[in-house]
């Protein structure tokens, strides 16, 4: 993959002239140590965060709205470009991609949509306590599905081209040129060094393969876990994870012209798989608790062959009940350690 | 792009038959040729109000009219109740897998239907009265709570009955709790089951009705001698998309809407919360 260089205050000014024809997302500094998504404009473009790890919100958002209108489908997609896409959303699209665009149904909207989406993913320098990628066999950096990726180094960025729309992103713009060996080498070693850091993190969870809580359905591995009593079903863990794609149909039909919405959904909410008559396969919190972390591990992974988890974190961050997944999994599987 | 997965087809309502105090069948006359199936269902929407999935419990061979054979317990389900002749509903579909008459072919049929799981097995009936040839016999137990709660009373007591002097076919019907007119049996449909004689090894069943009775057939099924592999239930899940994205319906791995919704006891008895 062709890489190239560019000083720091030469890719503001670049962005900066971009910012005329193109609409761009980028994750701009906030009051928490973790940065949000916002339109870029000439003021917070010098508050746009590169050396951290990934933005608050995953980056599904853009692909799979909390709301969206499926018939009819939408007609019109505008571009636009999201920055700052991390290794684990990335790896989120996968998941997406099997979804909603490679099985036998395709959604309405989806295929258009990302169409219409360029993405500068963006190497991860600081990762957070929360941060697992390594754990689930992704790099903190991305190797493939970008049009561009930044790499911070030095005073300035290495930046790969992964597509034709990626290039063409560039301009032939003058202020890019060709990485030498030695910006190169950095890369190398940036990348390694944050490999480290995210094993460093982990080093006291023992869940080395995730892929164990397949089967591990039954009750008695579950009930006992002290910390899933905490979780008081908010959802936040399924809306903040980019590879959750549960959501519902609203029917918002007038005069027998047909008209529905697709809606976000959690697996955490008690009347998620309730029936009409009332009865639901799990009723119990341990259980709804527990249906999260097996579809990722065991669901996602028969049907998709790739778990349904990228590290990102987000679920244990976002956590009201200030559960910590990695701690949960580890008790599940000394749990199946003693039956 | 091909067509949108979610836009349903028009269909003209055409009765709404009472069958029992809580189940009705609507007849529907779809706008374009809709084809499915036994034991795959549809998304039957009401314009509106919602949608639910259902399966159809007319003739797949019938290709003039659909039936939806609906138990009053939901809100969507009430409207659905209430619709009259000449209204307008929606339905896409079909999903999901068939039952596969092919491995049916020179066995004999079991056919296990309680309450309102009556109406999949009735499209599995008559899909196999329409190639009965193929089959050795077959022999369609079926269970209610009372006389009155019987779905499809005119046909099931009448002209079905009259068919097992043409086709090498039988009857074990019973009811919970019988009233003074019952000549039938008495006892919840498992009673259905005992002194059965079939070549159980070399049978297949199908079974369908509220979970807690698919449950206690599927034990008696396997105490009696069926296989796992050769007993097929037609599972209930909460269902949104039909097309295997929402993941609502799932039963561990498996999705009701696209890997079934008929699964044999084979493929579930090692998943998750099977019997809800």
């Amino acid at each position: 993959m062709e890489k190239l260089y560019i000083e720091f205050k030469d890719w503001q000014n670049f962005l900066r002239g971009k910012l005329k024809e193109k609409r761009i997302y980028a994750p701009i500094k906030s009051e928490n140590d973790i940065p949000f998504y916002e339109i870029l404009n000439e003021k917070n473009l010098t508050d746009i965060v590169y050396d951290k790890a990934r933005p608050v919100e995953p980056f599904k958002i853009f692909l799979f709205p909390f709301k969206e209108k499926v018939v009819p489908e939408i007609e019109n997609f505008q571009e636009f470009v999201v920055l700052g896409v991390n290794s684990c959303d990335l790896k989120g699209i996968e998941i997406l991609d099997k979804v909603f665009k490679e099985g036998e149904y395709k959604d309405p909207n989806y295929e258009k949509r990302k169409a219409n989406i360029l993405i500068i993913s963006l190497d991860c320098k600081e990762p957070y306590p929360t941060c697992f990628c390594s754990l689930v066999g992704v790099n903190p950096y991305p190797s493939k599905d970008f049009d561009l990726n930044l790499s911070k180094i030095g005073n300035g960025f290495i930046v790969e081209i992964g597509s034709e729309e990626g290039l063409k992103f560039l301009d032939n713009d003058s202020r890019f040129y060709k990485a030498n060996d030695t910006q190169i080498k950095i890369l190398e070693e940036e990348r390694e060094r944050t490999i480290e850091k995210v094993k460093k993190i982990n080093e006291n969870f023992k869940i080395k393969e995730p892929e164990n809580l397949k089967g591990m359905f039954h009750k008695e591995y579950w009930q006992k876990i002290e910390d899933i009593k905490n979780c008081v079903s908010c959802g936040s863990c399924t809306f903040n994870c980019p590879t959750c794609v549960c959501f519902l149909l609203e029917d918002i039909s007038k005069n027998e012209i047909f008209k529905k919405v697709k809606i976000w959904d959690s697996c955490q909410f008690p009347g998620y798989a309730r029936m009409a008559s009332g009865a639901t396969p799990r009723p119990s919190l341990f259980e709804r608790y527990a249906n999260r972390l097996l579809c990722k591990y065991w669901y996602m992974k028969e049907n998709f062959k790739i778990f349904g988890c990228t590290g990102c974190g987000r679920c244990i961050n976002g956590c009201i009940g200030k559960i910590d997944k990695r701690k949960v999994i580890d008790e599940v599987l000394v749990e199946k350690m003693k039956v | 792009m091909g067509k949108n997965i979610y836009k349903p087809i028009k269909c003209e309502v055409i009765e709404n038959i009472k069958e029992s105090p809580t189940i009705n069948t609507i007849v529907l006359k779809p706008e374009e040729e809709f084809s499915f199936l036994a034991g795959q269902f549809a998304s039957l929407s009401v314009p509106g109000v919602g949608e639910a999935p259902f399966t159809p419990s007319s003739s797949p061979f019938d290709k003039e009219k659909l039936e939806f054979t609906v138990m009053r317990v939901g809100r969507v389900t009430e409207k659905i109740h209430q619709l009259k002749k000449g209204d307008i509903v929606g339905v896409r579909g079909p999903y999901g897998k068939p039952y596969p008459l092919e491995k049916f072919k020179g066995k004999e049929v079991l056919l296990v239907g309680g309450g309102v799981g009556l109406a999949p097995i009735r499209a599995l009936f008559l899909a196999l009265v329409e190639t009965y040839k193929d089959y050795k016999r077959i022999v369609f137990c079926c269970g209610a709570r009372t006389p009155q709660d019987y779905i499809y009373k005119d046909k099931l007591f009448n002209e079905w009955q009259q068919l097992c002097e043409k086709i090498p076919l039988s009857f074990r019907i019973t009811v919970d709790k019988k009233d003074e007119n019952w000549k039938y049996m008495e006892g919840v449909v498992t009673v259905t089951l005992d002194n059965l004689d079939m070549d159980v090894k070399n049978s297949v069943c199908a079974v369908c009705g509220p979970p807690i009775m698919m449950k206690f057939t599927t034990l008696k099924l396997l105490e009696i001698g069926f296989l796992p592999e050769n007993i097929y239930l037609s599972m209930e899940r909460k269902m949104y998309c039909g097309v295997g994205h929402c993941r609502h319906c799932m039963i561990g791995d498996l999705f009701v809407c696209k890997d079934g919704p008929v699964f044999t006891y084979e493929e579930l008895k090692d998943k998750p919360e099977i019997w809800v």
